[in-house]
């Protein structure tokens, strides 16, 4: 499982490292995204609604991503 | 090259209208309408006019109604007089609530928030009698009108801030409008309570008044002149406003792509809020206003606090790349397309970075 450390990192910085991340990626396989910043959830959740990726939070800095 | 938008409330310009008779309406709202002197009987008169200008507009009893000099002083009378006169079991409101109503009630142990779909609706609960509901009736941010809370049966305070043409529930309990939101002056809120016998004065106070009387008269004048105009404006330009509101969505999904609509089709068209995806939004700003474009965002890098809109998180939008447009009734089809032709350009530079 990849992980992606944006801790201290700034949107959009986060989901375009992530998107990045996720392009490398085979389908049903998982990116772990770790991120502080307060617009990393509501932004992962709309991201994978509009990239049709499932997302979930783990705990307040990190977050899973099935692609 | 013009601005597209008068920006968000906090920039909206005064009406033309009412600029027109500023001046003379401060020189007659200069005396004291409480006094007998012929001045201030004239005065008094020119508020009565200006409240029947309100009350019929905004259609609510003349005697309802009591003027502010501080706009969101009202969310704490219309929300903590209701609950002085009879404390609420419950406080209901929206998740995209303003935030001077977050601040009044949110956190409380009675206080539940609504959850907001993806549209920005929420399910309104019936209550009971004792319990109180925020209805904000337009979502400033995205133009959302807010569901229907007739089926409700406690009391409702209703946020009118956003926009004088969407009408109250039947079952309102106290209501504020802001003069900004139809090009009014800066300063002045309509407050107003249905029943007296059902609110109390929240605010330390001696007398039987209702609300600080530190109003500029003159502000009233000027408030019912551009409301009256506006309504007219609006009216005249819904159609035009519309179309120009769905050529702007077509372009920015067919055209620039991978951006987040936030804003219904069923708002009210002059409000439109969307997010471009793996943008910065004071990126986009900066570089529309280098063109000539003076557009407003929601993102969390333009707010004061660093954090995102939390109407857009509660909504489950996008909030980075964000961009908020208030069409002005005057707006053309041509600045529309100037503007758009521009957004493109900037949208696929920065992409490109």
């Amino acid at each position: 499982m990849h992980e992606v450390d944006c801790r201290g990192m700034r949107c959009p910085i986060p989901i375009i490292m992530v998107a990045e991340r996720v392009k490398e990626e085979k389908a049903g396989s998982k990116v772990v995204l770790l991120s502080d910043d307060p617009a990393s959830w509501p932004d992962l959740q709309a991201w994978g609604r509009m990239q049709e990726h499932v997302v979930k939070q783990i705990d307040q800095v990190t977050f899973e991503i099935t692609v | 090259m013009g601005s597209i938008t008068a920006s968000f409330l906090s920039e909206k310009n005064l009406h033309p209208r009412a600029q027109e008779i500023f001046l003379d309406a401060i020189s007659r709202g200069w005396a004291d309408p409480g006094k007998i002197h012929r001045a201030s009987r004239e005065l008094t008169r020119l508020l009565d006019e200006s409240r029947q200008i309100f009350a019929n507009h905004l259609k609510i009893a003349p005697n309802s109604i009591h003027f502010l000099g501080e706009p969101n002083l009202g969310f704490l009378l219309g929300i903590e007089g209701v609950r002085k006169y009879q404390s609420a079991a419950s406080i209901y409101f929206p998740a995209t609530a303003r935030q001077e109503v977050m601040a009044l009630v949110a956190g409380r142990n009675n206080s539940q928030s609504l959850t907001v779909d993806l549209s920005g609706a929420w399910d309104v609960p019936v209550g009971s009698l004792t319990d109180l509901l925020v209805h904000p009736t337009v979502n400033l941010e995205t133009g959302a009108i807010a569901p229907s809370a007739e089926g409700f049966v406690g009391q409702i305070f209703v946020d009118a801030t956003a926009d004088p043409m969407v009408g109250l529930p039947s079952n309102w309990s106290t209501a504020l409008w802001d003069a900004k939101c139809w090009a009014g002056p800066v300063g002045l809120g309509i407050f107003a309570i249905r029943d007296d016998s059902q609110w109390l004065n929240p605010l330390p106070h001696l007398d039987h008044r209702k609300v600080p009387g530190g109003y500029n008269p003159a502000l009233v004048i000027a408030a019912a002149v551009a409301l009256e105009a506006t309504i007219a404006d609006r009216i005249n330009s819904e159609a035009e406003t519309s179309r120009l509101s769905s050529l702007i969505r077509r372009f920015i999904v067919d055209e620039i792509g991978d951006v987040d609509i936030a804003s219904p089709d069923d708002g009210v068209p002059h409000l439109l809020s969307f997010s471009f995806l793996y943008l910065d939004a004071e990126q986009l700003v900066d570089q529309m206003e280098r063109r000539g474009f003076s557009l407003d965002s929601g993102s969390a890098c333009i707010s004061a606090d660093l954090e995102p809109s939390h109407v857009l998180a509660a909504m489950g939008r996008l909030t980075h790349g964000n961009l908020r447009i208030d069409l002005s009734p005057d707006m053309t089809e041509e600045t529309v397309v100037e503007m758009l032709t521009q957004l493109n350009a900037v949208v696929k530079e920065l992409r490109a970075q």
